[in-house]
């Protein structure tokens, strides 16, 4: 919403503050998904690990998976930053 | 029930995901297969390069034979449940403990039995199973005492005390305490009833699986009851709570046509692998493999509840159970080899 007597450098600060928090948001929002999908299979793996070291290194690649999803929220956030 | 944490579901994930890992290093079927053609001292190397191995090695020097692999298979089982009970957060403590009591039974009736028959302590202490809630210490304190009365008396505070002294003058004055067996395992399955239905969470899930262990336990009784001929009023021998009731039960024991009596439990029953192993169970005459085929029927059940309900008390029990069988698997094997039974008739006894 853009008042009548909201000039143009008014009009820009207002984009630049929503694509910031627009960024925050993406970062903020996948890094919660990330760590809600992360609890469910950290918790597996460390359950596996305890029982069979040798899975170590097979869990700690399934865990970080869900990472994946925080990268695409911080390219979103880096594309409409700059 | 407030004293119970609900915890954090990543807690039962995390409990659940270990005894998945435990079950799938259990002994699977190609092993067992490959026993059957070992002899004994072979069978022993055997297991002492699997889960038993500490065992095996630490009792190597104290025991030979059958008494080494019935010692570690003892051993090894106890120390598998009490760990269990350790690891296993909240409610599914409670659960576990709540299952584990049957193992109580089992002790505190041997050790009754023994004491009537004047066994020596020692001796006795050696087939107990120390996995419920009385433990080594508890269990030795009962071997000491010298009459089965003060044994009973030394367990005065105990959920099962009162089946004890209620039964206890009876069993000793016929000298079978197989009444006493049976009323004490009926008080133990109408109180993990209701411990399920208590009001704790996962109880229901828990429910569903005493349900299951009531109804094969009683078409198991109802099996070996015709296979002894035993046509009297069945009811007191029949647990209650599981889908059937005891009626029912009775109704079904009067049968005395087989088949007709197959016929009549297949139209009580819902699932379609029961059904199917009710009709399998028609060709099969020897008692051993109606029991062997309704306990595989109920692990089978089992499994499948726990992959509908992967984060409950359903994952523990079933390995507790598979456990179970697997000790008695290889006891089995090991004592028949011992007595020089060929090894396909051993096979008939062996759940796999």
């Amino acid at each position: 919403m853009v008042d009548v007597g909201t000039t143009l450098e008014m009009v820009q600060a207002s984009q630049a503050g929503m694509s910031a928090l627009g960024a925050g948001l993406a970062v903020g929002l996948t890094g919660i998904g990330a760590g809600i999908a992360e609890m469910a299979i950290g918790s597996a793996a460390v359950g596996a690990t305890a029982e069979n070291r040798d899975v170590f290194g097979l869990v700690l690649l399934l865990t970080v998976i869900p990472e994946t999803i925080v990268i695409f929220g911080l390219v979103v956030a880096l594309l409409l930053l700059f | 029930m407030a004293e119970i944490s609900s915890g954090l579901a990543t807690n039962y994930i995390y409990a659940c995901t270990r005894m998945r890992v435990r079950r799938s290093l259990l002994i699977p079927r190609e092993d067992y297969l490959r026993m059957l053609n070992m002899s004994l001292p072979e069978i022993t190397r055997f297991i002492g390069e699997t889960n038993y191995r500490s065992e095996i090695d630490e009792l190597g020097t104290s025991f030979s034979g059958i008494n080494l692999v019935e010692e570690a298979l003892n051993w090894n089982l106890a120390k598998e449940y009490q760990n269990i009970l350790e690891l296993v957060p909240g409610e599914l403590k409670y659960f576990t403990a709540s299952y584990l009591r049957r193992w109580d039974i089992q002790n505190v009736v041997t050790i009754l039995r023994g004491k009537l028959q004047g066994v020596q302590p020692g001796k006795l202490k050696e087939v107990l199973i120390p996995a419920g809630r009385l433990d080594k210490v508890a269990l030795d304190r009962l071997l000491a005492e010298e009459s089965p009365e003060r044994v009973v008396e030394a367990l005065k505070g105990e959920r099962f005390y009162p089946v004890l002294e209620k039964e206890l003058p009876r069993a000793m004055e016929t000298g079978s305490f197989a009444h006493l067996e049976n009323e004490l395992y009926k008080g133990y399955y109408a109180r993990l009833i209701a411990d399920a239905t208590g009001g704790i969470k996962g109880g229901s899930i828990f429910l569903k699986y005493i349900k299951l262990e009531i109804d094969t336990r009683n078409i198991q009784n109802l099996f070996r009851l015709r296979a002894g001929r035993v046509r009297e009023d069945v009811r007191g021998l029949m647990i209650p709570g599981g889908s059937f009731s005891v009626e029912e039960l009775q109704r079904l024991s009067g049968l005395e046509d087989r088949d007709e009596f197959i016929d009549a439990l297949k139209r009580q029953v819902r699932t379609a692998p029961l059904l199917n192993t009710l009709e399998a169970i028609r060709g099969k005459s020897a008692l051993h493999e109606v029991e062997v085929a309704l306990t595989r029927v109920q692990l089978d059940q089992m499994v499948r509840m726990s992959k509908r309900y992967p984060f409950s008390i359903l994952p523990v029990v079933v390995y507790l159970e598979e456990k179970k069988y697997e000790v008695a698997n290889l006891r089995a094997l090991a004592r028949g080899k011992e007595a020089g039974l060929p090894g396909e008739r051993l096979q008939g006894y062996l759940v796999m």
